[in-house]
């Protein structure tokens, strides 16, 4: 058993080209506007409740809330005796939480300046040779770089689906300039994967990026791959032959769990025509297989929101990738990037002991 | 300081009882079923405190005893510890030994208690490739989790010798293995989760690395990108993380879970709520469920009817708690210290020889 007849195996079974497919060609020919209504149900948001006085009088509701408490005690003791108990001790986790709360409140406003402050330190004024001078300092750069955005409500700043393409065009020029070879965007819902027409507008969106950044004339070469639709589109100007200066992966959830499921699926039926035996199976055979179908292990992976949140990465990619976020930060930001690369490469020599 | 202040007599005891003290508080608000916790940093806490690495590693099995105690009192369900790694064989041969010492020695104190355990009441789960340990070891380990396979209270699992590359690949051998007997056998994600080695735990709440180190170092990888498992980093090395830190730990954790639904606080992204309550949906919009604990209350109690509303006290405000993780508790509380036992080591071999 090949190990790229395994992979060709799990695509011919999910309908999709075995060999890389380019469509950058028919991409461009599709008129490039989008309906953002047409691409259903965006996944919502939480409304921030964490006022104080909100949190005082949620207690107070809370105390005089007896039947309440009732009810809740009936699982833990029916006795008197038990319900004081258990009131009084609620009620101390309840001040504790007041206390939380108070000091939060505090926290963010230190944690909020502490980014301003950066964001006024590192700022890339769109020029590749500021960005160039910022990574040089740094003695080891990551050579895939895995970053995880959130697709926003519509309303919000930097939201939808053209808010997700600004930030993946920002984040193409970013990491050009730094020269890290591969970028992999994972986006939980996979809305930009499955349309071509956003594709279209997200190539554009980047080659016209790019031109700001690096001007008309020397526009670095990219290709956008999509793993799991085995497609690949290519930059604008440059042809498949010239050398790419950055791959993206546009990932998804269905890149995670559910290729491993493939995978499974696909050996299974192979080991039932007794085409595979059970002791072929091996880390080595399946991190080959998840390599060919996901792509390489990231070196460092960064979630651009404000509390880690990991939404289903591919769980065998993650091995031994650092993971970066900033607390309080809801924005795709240059300084978050520069500092995760700072982390990044002091990591790896505390590492080397 | 706090070195000095152990010296006083009857610390043991005040020790103890604040766990419990602060145990039956935390119990009446969300607490972690299930939590992960990586040892990381006793040889780095040996090296700097110019103390043998061996001292460092037996330093760090009391840290857990003394956690895990207080993790108990908690009312937390399960805990997985990962104590050796199967790329931590790569390290000296000596070390490996004295590794492998210390856990025959404190399996068979263990054994020799049997009775003990059954009081405390912990179930002790090896979790790992059973093929890469040496046999005697082995022999005493199956006779622990025998022992003790009765006790209902609380789950330790402890990852000996383990990966989860490792983990993900017999799972995956397994599923195939089955799918060849019975043919009709739907491969799926919960397929998959049902053979992995932490089949049996409640989903990972909470997972938890020491030394301030980013990076999960193949440890319940599967289990930990699930939206619904939050990842703390603390920086202190593993010997020196007192009960103190957890429990700080553990109410930001309960804090988050009331307040914001989610076990690492305010998240942008409340998909997986929705993904994994796929039998019940929640509509987050609904505007009821405006806290991220009611979603929360809600998604554990689907049914739980919304008739006790109470409109007079407070009606703008739609908080409305319940109360779930207040189980049990109270009865058996005792003292572990001699029950959870295992090596400590630290994880970062495997990351050695990437650079």
């Amino acid at each position: 058993m090949t190990t790229s007849k395994l992979a060709d195996h799990v695509r011919s079974e999910a309908n999709v080209h075995t060999s890389m497919h380019d469509i950058s060609q028919e991409i461009n020919v599709i008129d490039s506007s989008v309906d953002d209504d047409k691409l259903g149900h965006q996944p919502p948001n939480s409304i921030r409740y964490n006022g104080l006085i909100h949190m005082i009088m949620i207690t107070i509701n809370e105390l005089f809330n007896v039947n309440k408490l009732k009810d809740r005690t009936k699982k833990q003791t029916e006795s008197m005796l038990g319900l004081i108990q258990f009131y009084i001790y609620h009620f101390l986790l309840l001040f504790i939480y007041i206390l939380i709360t108070i000091y939060k409140k505090f926290q963010t406003i230190y944690r909020k300046f502490f980014i301003k402050f950066y964001t006024l330190i590192y700022h890339h004024n769109n020029s590749p040779q500021l960005i160039r001078d910022d990574v040089n300092k740094l003695n080891k750069l990551p050579k895939t770089l895995s970053c995880i955005l959130d697709l926003k409500d519509k309303d919000d700043e930097m939201g939808g689906i053209d808010g997700l393409i600004n930030q993946i065009s920002e984040l193409t020029a970013w990491t050009l300039s730094c020269g890290i070879p591969v970028l992999q965007i994972y986006e939980f819902n996979g809305k930009l994967i499955t349309n071509k027409s956003l594709l279209t507008k997200l190539n554009y969106k980047i080659s016209k990026n790019l031109a700001k950044y690096f001007g008309l004339n020397n526009l670095p070469n990219y290709s956008i791959k999509i793993p799991h639709e085995n497609l690949i589109i290519f930059g604008p100007q440059n042809t498949s032959n010239s050398e790419i200066d950055l791959q993206i992966h546009l990932l998804s959830r269905i890149d995670g769990k559910p290729t491993i499921v493939e995978l499974t699926k696909t050996m299974s039926e192979l080991a039932i025509n007794k085409e595979l035996t059970i002791q072929d199976i091996s880390i080595d055979l399946i991190d080959e297989e998840l390599i060919e179908l996901v792509g390489p292990e990231p070196d460092l992976l960064i979630y651009f929101g404000p509390n880690l949140d990991l939404q289903d990465f591919p769980p065998w990619h993650i091995r031994l990738t650092e993971i970066y976020w900033e607390p309080e930060n809801y924005d795709v930001n240059y300084s978050i990037l520069i500092r995760a690369l700072q982390k990044y490469s002091n990591c790896v020599t505390n590492v080397g002991k | 300081m706090s070195d000095w202040i152990s010296t006083f007599p009857g610390y043991e005891q005040v020790l103890t009882t604040a766990k419990k003290i602060f145990g039956k508080i935390v119990q009446t608000g969300p607490v972690p079923r299930h939590v992960g916790i990586i040892m990381d940093g006793n040889r780095r806490y040996a090296r700097i405190n110019k103390i043998e690495i061996k001292e460092g590693h037996s330093l760090g099995f009391d840290t857990m005893a003394s956690v895990l105690e207080l993790l108990y009192e908690s009312g937390v369900e399960c805990a997985t510890v990962y104590a050796f790694s199967i790329e931590n064989f790569k390290r000296s041969n000596a070390e490996v030994k004295w590794l492998m010492d210390l856990a025959k020695l404190k399996f068979e104190q263990i054994n020799q208690h049997a009775d003990l355990c059954e009081k405390y009441g912990v179930k002790i789960k090896v979790l790992g490739n059973k093929r890469y340990m040496p046999p005697d070891v082995a022999r005493i380990l199956r006779k622990t989790e025998e022992l003790t396979k009765n006790n209902k209270r609380a789950t330790l699992n402890v990852c000996f010798p383990y990966t989860s590359r490792d983990e993900m690949v017999n799972s995956i051998k397994r599923v195939v293995d089955e799918s060849t007997k019975n043919h009709d056998l739907i491969i799926d994600e919960s397929a998959i989760d049902r053979h992995l080695y932490t089949s049996d735990s409640p989903p990972l709440d909470l997972l938890i690395r020491t030394s301030g180190t980013y990076r999960l170092s193949d440890f319940l990888l599967w289990q930990c990108v699930s939206p619904d498992c939050s990842l703390v980093i603390v920086d202190q090395l593993w010997p020196a993380f007192r009960p103190w830190h957890m429990a700080k730990v553990l109410l930001n954790y309960s804090f988050n879970k009331y307040w914001f639904g989610h076990g690492n606080g305010y998240t942008t992204s409340n998909k997986g709520i929705n993904l994994y309550q796929s039998s019940s949906v929640i509509d987050l919009n609904d505007g009821k469920s405006s806290s991220g604990y009611q979603r929360y209350a809600d998604s554990e109690w689907p049914d739980e009817d919304e008739s006790e509303e109470d409109g007079e006290i407070l009606e703008d405000i739609e908080e409305e708690e319940e109360e779930e993780e207040s189980s049990g508790n109270s009865s058996g509380i005792e003292r572990e210290r001699d029950d959870e036992v295992d090596t400590v080591t630290s994880s970062e071999s495997d990351s050695n020889k990437k650079y």
